[in-house]
């Protein structure tokens, strides 16, 4: 219970409603101003996870949806259902941060790129999971632009760790990179339930035209709301990761250290 | 209650170097003793220590000895140093919860937090709006205040812990004239008139010569000079120590080095017994 | 406990803009009730198959709405599930896998009755939630229920956590819109291409991140300055209407609709 109750810290405390306001208003700056596909309405909660811990996470990730859909004023729309959702990204986050997976880690030569070739492998092989799902096997019902799609996603996404690993010399942009890419692809397993279930396999948003295509090439309910989903979360969150990653850095270690995982954050840095 | 620090010293967690090295400090309930030094010399580590807060709210390392009224800080539980120092910020957003819908409500979260019987939580809140003059504020919306209301209504929630030190920490710096004003008056009434011990980092020094009786001088960590107001201010090095002098001062200087003379008496500080 | 509708004598010396709280038919009960009633409403709305829960849930909803005289305010949140009920009825209608019901055939369009009647039952819940959603945000301030949350164990954490959202989420959309400005006087570009538009989230995102981190640090010391880690349950200023008729009705919603859901998510029993 003392590990429960360290991670609620009035720090947290006083964390978690900036970071709750901060998921709604990007996520709504990012759709209405940027009108781009990506949400970024994880931000706040993935920052929690990592400098807090797993439950605080998933606490701000869940009260984050359940604000959104019943505060007076604010609320609308139908995100509520998705707060379990958001709740296991809070979670993943949290596990990162015990991980020490967002520590900066400025390398070179072998240590640098070993972690990005790791990255960029795993990436690949998330990609041809999900390109060699048997629903899309059958010649029937192949939905050849869709795996064309996810191959592309996949290598863009490999070339951005590459790139961004060699902008800042730092390793952990590979590791960022690819928490990123997992919890986006857990939030697309376990949104697309939700929507298939709720929503009839719809999310009111511009990849509708995804999920059109693969059910004309015959998918099923779930399985278009699956691909949709795959479509989308791995990249937003890969993004979302890399601007905690990089907003964290940028902070002073004075202010780090005070979390509950700032050490994991600082690592041996800290004196 | 008396403040007193003795060889005082603090690093923050996560830094090299001590922020606060060696420092001695007494101060007598009733007191006013203002603070001046450059930025990042060390002021407002000053206040975090004597407040408590450092280590007990933000962690890091103390040394030496820091005590109020007798007790160690270092002993004590936040909730327990808030009601014996209070402490006041630059900024007054980040001080009122954020949470209360009105000034009366904003007052009480902190005599609520000790779950104290609703009829002390009233009877504080009334003495603390009172004392500051702002009952009339009582029903308005805390984020539709100006600035300097909105710093009153943070001293007020402060006071109505009933702390015997009041530690704050430029209270003024993003006021503009008008609230510096209220805040100052504010100020010079509680010393004055409840006893309370009051330290107070200044940029304005023109303010602390009204308030305090004693300045301390603060560089690199270290408190480097301290007296009665009037000395310390008037002291010609302070101003590679980067502190403004008092407008009295730099008129007089200004005035003497245009070759003119005054009068001994004349700039003399307020109530030092000189006619002006 | 039961709480008489004014606070009289009961939190004596709190001015009345404090102790006040909601009158009227509907919005005068318990927030808690309230709350309860929502959240029976969206799982019923949502975890009934077929057409009876959310037609259930429908009527429910409307009649609270005429009691509490919240209809014509309710239209906007129906309004704004308008994007997903059309994505809804057209994707479904026209593309219901496995469906062999055609209703007819206009060139490559293939409507099925199986995909119209999955669209129309999903719409009904979509509908029925929004509508369940207005009722309570149009009847419910966030305060009013938080505290009284709070008094039954919700605790002062959660109090403050949620207050703070709410209260912080205006103030720092206007932030954020004045960041936008700025950026965009630099050249920030929100409608030109899309990878530059990516390209654009960091310089907004990281000063707010930023800027609102720092706030923290002095957040914290403010809070603890006031006590705000003390042990115990805060002192109560307003106690919300309450009785104990409202709790029976809040304990016999909960359970019957933990069985309802159960009974028709396991087939017990069939309703259409």
């Amino acid at each position: 219970m003392d590990w429960l109750s360290r991670q609620f810290s009035t720090r947290v405390i006083a964390l978690m409603p900036v970071a709750i306001a901060i998921n709604i208003v990007l996520g709504y700056t990012v759709q209405t101003v940027f009108k781009l596909p990506i949400y970024l309405d994880s931000i706040g909660t993935i920052f929690v996870g990592v400098l807090a811990g797993p439950i605080a996470g998933a606490l701000t990730g869940i009260l984050s949806n359940l604000i959104w859909q019943y505060a007076p004023g604010i609320g609308g729309g139908t995100i509520g259902p998705f707060a379990v959702v958001a709740g296991v990204i809070g979670l993943l986050a949290g596990l990162w941060g015990q991980l020490g997976v967002y520590r900066r880690r400025p390398a070179q030569g072998t240590s640098l790129w070993g972690p990005v070739a790791v990255a960029i492998v795993v990436i690949l092989v998330l990609a041809s999971r999900i390109y060699g799902n048997p629903v899309y096997d059958d010649p029937e019902y192949f939905v050849s632009w869709y795996s064309t799609a996810i191959l592309i996603v996949a290598v863009v996404l490999s070339a951005a760790v590459a790139v961004a690993a060699y902008v800042r010399r730092d390793a952990a942009a590979a590791w960022v990179a690819l928490a990123g890419a997992l919890t986006g692809v857990v939030a697309a397993l376990a949104s697309a339930p939700i929507s298939a279930y709720v929503f009839g396999g719809v999310t009111g948003g511009g990849t509708d035209v995804i999920v059109a295509a693969l059910r004309q090439g015959g998918t099923d309910v779930l399985n278009a709301a699956l691909g949709q989903g795959f479509f989308s979360d791995p990249i937003d969150k890969t993004i979302t990761s890399f601007v905690v990653f990089v907003v964290l850095a940028s902070l002073s270690s004075r202010l780090v250290a005070r979390f509950p995982l700032g050490e994991r954050l600082l690592g041996a840095e800290s004196a | 209650m008396t403040l007193r620090l003795a060889g005082a010293s603090y690093r923050y967690a996560g830094a090299r170097s001590p922020a606060l090295i060696g420092v001695d400090l007494v101060i007598e309930p009733g007191e006013v003793v203002g603070v001046v030094g450059a930025n990042e010399s060390g002021k407002s580590t000053l206040c975090l220590v004597a407040a408590g807060l450092a280590p007990a709210s933000i962690g890091g390392e103390l040394g030496g000895s820091v005590t109020l009224g007798g007790e160690e800080t270092r002993s004590l539980r936040p909730h327990e140093l808030a009601q014996r120092a209070g402490i006041l910020f630059q900024d007054a957003n980040t001080q009122l919860s954020g949470t209360a819908r009105s000034v009366w409500e904003e007052v009480a979260f902190g005599p609520r937090n000790l779950a104290l019987p609703v009829e002390e939580v009233v009877a504080r809140v009334g003495r603390a709006l009172a004392v500051l003059g702002i009952e009339a504020l009582a029903p308005r919306d805390p984020q539709r205040l100006s600035g300097g209301q909105a710093q009153l209504v943070a001293l007020a929630s402060v006071l109505a812990l009933r702390p015997a030190l009041l530690v704050l920490d430029e209270p003024t710096s993003q006021l503009d004239p008008l609230g510096t004003r209220l805040v100052g008056d504010a100020l010079a009434g509680l010393a004055a008139g409840t006893g309370t011990a009051i330290l107070v980092v200044e940029h304005k020094t023109d303010l602390l010569e009204r308030l305090a009786g004693r300045v301390l001088v603060v560089d690199g960590g270290r408190v480097v000079r301290s007296g009665l107001t009037a000395e310390v201010l008037e002291d010609p090095s302070l101003g590679h120590l980067g502190v403004e002098p008092p407008s009295r001062v730099a008129l007089r200087r200004a005035v003497e080095e245009a070759g003119l003379r005054l009068d001994p008496g004349a700039l003399a500080p307020a109530g030092s017994g000189h006619a002006s | 406990m039961t709480v008489p509708a004014t606070n009289e004598g009961i939190t004596p010396g709190v001015p009345e803009f404090v102790a006040r709280h909601p009158t009227g038919a509907y919005a005068g009960l318990s927030p808690t009730t309230k709350l309860v009633v929502a959240f029976t409403e969206a799982a019923v709305a949502f975890l009934v198959r077929g057409w009876t829960g959310p037609i259930a849930v429908v009527l429910v909803v409307a009649t609270t709405a005429i009691i509490a005289r919240v209809g014509r305010r309710m239209v906007p949140y129906v309004l704004a599930t308008l994007p997903l009920v059309a994505s809804i009825l057209l994707i479904n209608t026209f593309l219901f896998p496995g469906a062999t019901d055609v209703i007819a055939r206009i060139g490559p369009l293939i409507p099925t009755w199986s995909g119209l009647e999955a669209a129309l039952q999903a719409t009904l819940r979509v509908v029925a939630f929004a509508l369940s959603v207005a009722v309570f945000s149009l009847t419910t301030p966030t305060d009013d229920l938080l505290t009284d949350l709070e008094r039954r164990g919700l605790g002062r954490r959660g109090e403050f956590v949620i207050a703070a959202a709410v209260r912080t989420i205006p103030r720092m959309l206007e932030r954020a819109a004045e960041i936008v400005d700025a950026q965009r006087a630099r050249g920030l570009d929100t409608e030109g291409p899309r990878w530059r538009r990516v390209r654009g989230i960091l310089p907004v995102a990281g000063p707010m991140l930023t800027s609102a981190l720092t706030e923290v640090e002095e957040r914290t010391m403010a809070l603890e300055a006031r006590a705000f880690s003390a042990p115990g349950r805060r002192t109560v200023l307003r106690l919300l209407p309450d009785s104990a008729a409202q709790a029976a009705v809040r304990w016999m919603l909960l359970v019957g609709t933990f069985v309802v859901i159960i009974a028709s998510l396991t087939g017990l029993v069939r309703v259409p």
